[in-house]
């Protein structure tokens, strides 16, 4: 069964300059962010998003939340239209967004997951023992009391990945959700999607990484300038072949910005 | 959402807002400071105008008190539902709380009741303090008639704060527009002084704005003991106000919400 079915789905974001708009050099205009993409996500696959940056990655994972609604076209969830049932889309779909800032900065990690986990109605017993296991799959046990502005951009990377994940969504939304961790925690969070995605989840995750979308995608979609550029089944694919492969989509070459490969540039 | 639900949700709200206040250890001691300065401010004033006014036939102090009380009660109710929206907007959580399992209206005004609840209890130790300072006489106040008029009012100020986060999800600056309402009520709601001072055409709108009502309804209550039967034409307009406002509160914020997710603003700030 499809967890996830995009129908022709297309968005456009426009700008409107200020009123006085002599004043600065604001432009406006229109921006299509996706034009007319349709793609399917089964339960328990994981379909990896590539697509350099602007190519429509996280619109399209906020149209399948909720957080934007289309201009034409139908994205549906576990059966419910986004625009018809939104809050039965909500209750079934979690979302680590790659914003930071994301969280009530006077909270401790703990506290944190408690609140949101209140709001996506976990129920009362079992939460304490789903904090704290979902805090130790993410290697943030040790930092449970710390109030949460005192984290880093990796431990916010955390946090919002556990509090995707805390309600046990059927759908898991992630975007760039490896961006700011070590390689090691890295490895260990493929591994916690890999085990989701087991379990019956659809997980549709947003990223730069070659590495990690050969690691774990069975799928992966290429976005380019908002259309569906390239799609292709992954069983073992060296993340040079799937550089190759995005490259032959969009025609970039597809570099990841991380620091090893500026440093590597720079030397 | 069962009743359980709604009260776990209510208690995650509340605990999440105490905690945060807490932690911000001066922000309790300043209001508290600002509060004690505005009722001696207010005790000189009324000693500085003397006993020949009395405005409804009221000593001018207990008038003041309730009145500003009052309305800073229903006011700072009104802002928290602006705040709630605009704090989640400014801190990056608006998107993430707008997509939980919890309806977008049921989180705001949860949100916002939580911030009602300290203003409720700011109010009533402001009206303590300020009939401690009272050294005249008071009728016994009529519980019943000020708690209806306090439920009243709470809804009103519910609905029209409603529609205040529903501005400030359209455009982003509704606080300018609500300083510019709240500017408008102080003048002619009889916050400072009576609504009979006014000029006749300035009067007549002032029944129009509910908050007149809820204070002309709360003072008789607090301090003319006025009982429910006397203040059923009170307690009637603002149940008017109350069956119209909150419908269309209700449809103003969901039609700003789905405009918002279809321009892609529901975090601009």
């Amino acid at each position: 069964m499809d967890s996830i079915i995009l129908q022709s789905v297309s968005k456009v974001f426009h700008h409107r300059p200020a009123l006085f708009n002599w004043l600065g050099r604001e432009q406006g205009g229109t921006t299509v962010a996706l034009d007319q993409v349709s793609l399917r996500v089964p339960a328990g696959s994981i379909l990896a998003l590539l697509g350099p940056n602007g190519s429509g990655k996280t619109t399209l994972l906020k149209l399948i939340s909720t957080t934007l609604l289309p201009d034409s076209g139908r994205v549906l969830v576990q059966g419910a239209d986004t625009q018809v049932a939104p809050q039965r889309v909500r209750s079934c779909v979690g979302f680590a967004m790659a914003n930071e800032r994301s969280f009530f900065p006077r909270l401790t990690a703990q506290e944190n997951l408690d609140f949101f986990a209140a709001l996506e109605d976990v129920p009362r017993k079992c939460r304490k023992l789903r904090i704290e296991t979902t805090l130790a799959h993410t290697g943030l046990q040790a930092t449970t009391d710390t109030l949460v502005r005192k984290f880093s951009s990796g431990m916010y990377q955390r946090l919002a990945i556990a509090r995707a994940v805390i309600k046990q969504p059927s759908v898991l939304l992630l975007d760039e959700p490896t961006r700011s961790l070590d390689s090691g925690t890295r490895e260990d969070f493929w591994c916690l999607v890999r085990k989701l995605a087991e379990s019956g989840t659809a997980i549709v995750m947003a990223t730069h990484n070659f590495e990690e979308a050969a690691a774990v995608g069975d799928r992966v979609v290429v976005l380019h300038r908002g259309q569906l550029a390239g799609y292709r089944q992954l069983g073992r694919v060296a993340p040079a072949d799937l550089r190759s492969f995005y490259s032959q989509s969009t025609g970039e070459a597809g570099e990841e910005y991380n620091s090893e490969s500026l440093i590597e540039s720079l030397q | 959402m069962n009743i359980s639900g709604l009260a776990d949700k209510t208690v995650a709200i509340c605990r999440r807002d105490l905690l945060t206040a807490v932690r911000y250890r001066s922000g309790f001691l300043l209001t508290a400071a600002g509060a004690v300065a505005e009722l001696a401010a207010f005790y000189y004033l009324a000693r500085a105008i003397g006993p020949g006014f009395r405005p409804d036939g009221l000593d001018y102090f207990p008038f003041l008190v309730v009145g500003t009380g009052f309305y800073t009660f229903l006011i700072m109710g009104i802002h928290s539902f602006l705040d709630t929206v605009q704090e989640a907007q400014q801190t990056g959580t608006l998107e993430v709380l707008m997509t939980t399992a919890t309806p977008p209206p049921v989180m705001v005004l949860l949100s916002a009741m939580s911030a009602f609840s300290r203003q409720a209890s700011q109010f009533v130790l402001y009206l303590a303090a300020g009939i401690m300072i009272f050294r005249g006489s008071l009728p016994a106040p009529s519980m019943a008639g000020a708690f209806a008029i306090f439920v009243l009012s709470l809804m009103i100020a519910i609905a029209i704060g409603m529609m205040a986060a529903a501005l400030q999800l359209a455009m982003q600056k509704g606080s300018a527009i609500l300083w510019l309402m709240g500017s408008i009520a102080w003048l002619m709601t009889g916050t400072l002084f009576p609504v009979t001072t006014l000029p006749k055409p300035l009067r007549r709108i002032s029944e129009f704005i509910p908050i007149t009502h809820a204070l002309d309804g709360m003072r008789s209550a607090l301090l003319q003991g006025a009982s429910i039967s006397t203040l059923s034409r009170e307690i009637g307009i603002l149940a008017l106000f109350c069956l119209t406002l909150l419908p269309l509160s209700l449809v103003l914020f969901s039609l700003s919400l789905s405009h918002a997710r279809r321009e892609g603003t529901l975090s601009c700030y």
